[in-house]
């Protein structure tokens, strides 16, 4: 018998290289849903490149916000990049920016985040070197991409919300963001439990959101969250430290994941939960109004 | 919007992102060219959205292959097969060239089989799909399948457990 010839037949179809632009393709694709273009025989390459663009813009808050602005927050208390992490070799690439948290007059607050910040990147980076090695090592012609940062989702005279995020391109992307909320003046950092009376909010505010995305999908019909109840992955209620951050207009933004609650191509998903409907659970007005 | 469309679509952007690179082998395989894949794996999720109901849910990994496969046969007969090679291509066979000198003949064997009879090695063996399936995708019938993979096998001089091209069988 030759399995052997076929079995080698069938690693060269599997080594048949995945172009980059796939993701951005197929993306694209399931989200136009009712825009049936025709098929093009020229110019494919000019309009996977171009998808790739708006797409990443859309996507990659780091391609988005340039990288020489330093954030510098009011009343002392400032954000800075403590530390670059920067590899690129061929289909490898790490870019990582680790921010630190400057002038805080609680300073074990402020070193216990630089700890947590500088850890985790640490660690990102470890998983991206040792990912590569073991990529080269089995001779694949692998492509990995990591690259992450922060940004000052809001910056008011009491609040300083931090995100930072993760997007990881391997054979698909994933992109993961997480939040620190910090009152400047009373130094503290805010979680999500500590502003509400008891652990009713949880389904208050899970119903909220579940409303907000038959809303959606009602409205748009690009759209789609894992809801119906019938399926295994389908979202119940948000976790007590749910991921979160607190805007401008002082409003509870509650933050999943990619593919969290919703297909891949929705990319990481927020929802602002209207004040009003938590003003029952809240402790005080004093972080939401 | 209809609750069996949201499903539908639900489950069919599930099922393209699980298996995108599939598609684009498949698609790969029949143009030969990186560009073109491409776009008949984007030509093929909006026709897949755009579809009518799945009778048989189970069935979308048959159906969704079915889309491709025609898709890339449109695409074929619209450009009446002028073989341009690219770079990847070119690169993806003097990989090959340095280290098996035998297998890159039989990998030149396969592809310069017909798309007819390439499809049904990439469908069985590649892809891993059951004869019938690939009957389905291909609408064809078993037996036509069955002699398409015999006859490929032995243009390709492979020895498969299942067809043997080792001379005729004559039992009985």
């Amino acid at each position: 018998m030759d399995n052997n010839k076929m079995e080698q037949l069938k690693k060269k179809y599997k080594d048949i290289p995945i172009p980059l632009q796939l993701d951005g393709v197929v993306e694209q694709a399931l989200r136009k849903k009712n825009n049936k273009r025709p098929l093009a025989l020229w110019g494919a390459g000019v309009a996977a490149a171009a998808v790739i663009f708006t797409t990443s813009l859309n996507i990659s808050p780091a391609l988005a916000k340039s990288l020489s602005d330093v954030p510098v927050v009011g009343d002392l208390v400032e954000v800075l990049t403590f530390k670059e992490y920067h590899v690129s070799e061929g289909n490898y690439e790490v870019d990582i920016q680790v921010p630190k948290v400057d002038n805080m007059e609680n300073t074990s607050l402020q070193e216990s985040l630089n700890n947590k910040y500088l850890e985790e990147s640490q660690q990102l980076y470890e998983k991206f070197m040792s990912e590569m090695g073991a990529q080269k090592a089995f001779g694949e012609d692998g492509h990995l991409k990591i690259e992450s940062g922060y940004e000052i989702k809001t910056e008011t005279n009491q609040i300083l919300s931090i995100g930072r995020y993760v997007e990881e391109t391997m054979a698909s992307s994933a992109t993961t963001i997480h939040y620190d909320t910090i009152d400047k003046q009373n130094q503290l950092l805010i979680t999500l439990p500590s502003l509400f009376k008891d652990n009713s909010y949880i389904e208050v505010i899970s119903e909220n959101i579940k409303q907000q995305m038959r809303q959606q999908m009602e409205e748009d019909e690009s759209k789609v969250y894992w809801i119906e109840p019938s399926d295994p992955d389908a979202f119940t209620t948000i976790k007590e430290n749910q991921n979160f951050y607190i805007n401008a207009d002082n409003q509870l933004v509650i933050s999943f994941n990619e593919y969290e609650v919703a297909p891949g191509y929705m990319g990481a998903v927020e929802f602002i939960i209207p004040t009003e409907e938590l003003q029952g659970v809240l402790v005080s007005n004093e972080y939401l109004k | 919007m209809l609750k069996w469309k949201l499903n539908q679509d639900k489950m069919i952007a599930e099922y393209v992102m699980q298996n995108k690179e599939n598609f684009y082998r498949l698609a790969y395989s029949y143009v030969q060219n990186p560009d073109d894949a491409l776009d008949i794996v984007q030509d093929s999720i909006q026709k897949a959205i755009t579809s009518e109901q799945l009778k048989d849910q189970k069935a979308i990994k048959s159906w969704f292959y079915k889309i491709i496969v025609n898709t890339s046969l449109d695409f074929l007969r619209r450009k009446k097969k002028i073989t341009v090679v690219d770079d990847t291509t070119i690169q993806l066979h003097m990989k090959g060239r340095e280290d098996h000198y035998k297998d890159i003949d039989l990998h030149q064997a396969l592809n310069e089989l017909l798309p007819e009879y390439r499809i049904v090695i990439v469908l069985r063996y590649f892809e891993d799909l059951k004869i019938e399936e690939v009957a389905e995708i291909l609408d064809l019938n078993i037996n036509t399948v069955k002699t398409r993979i015999y006859k490929a096998l032995k243009i390709l001089r492979v020895q498969m457990e299942e067809f043997n091209t080792e001379g005729e069988r004559h039992n009985g």
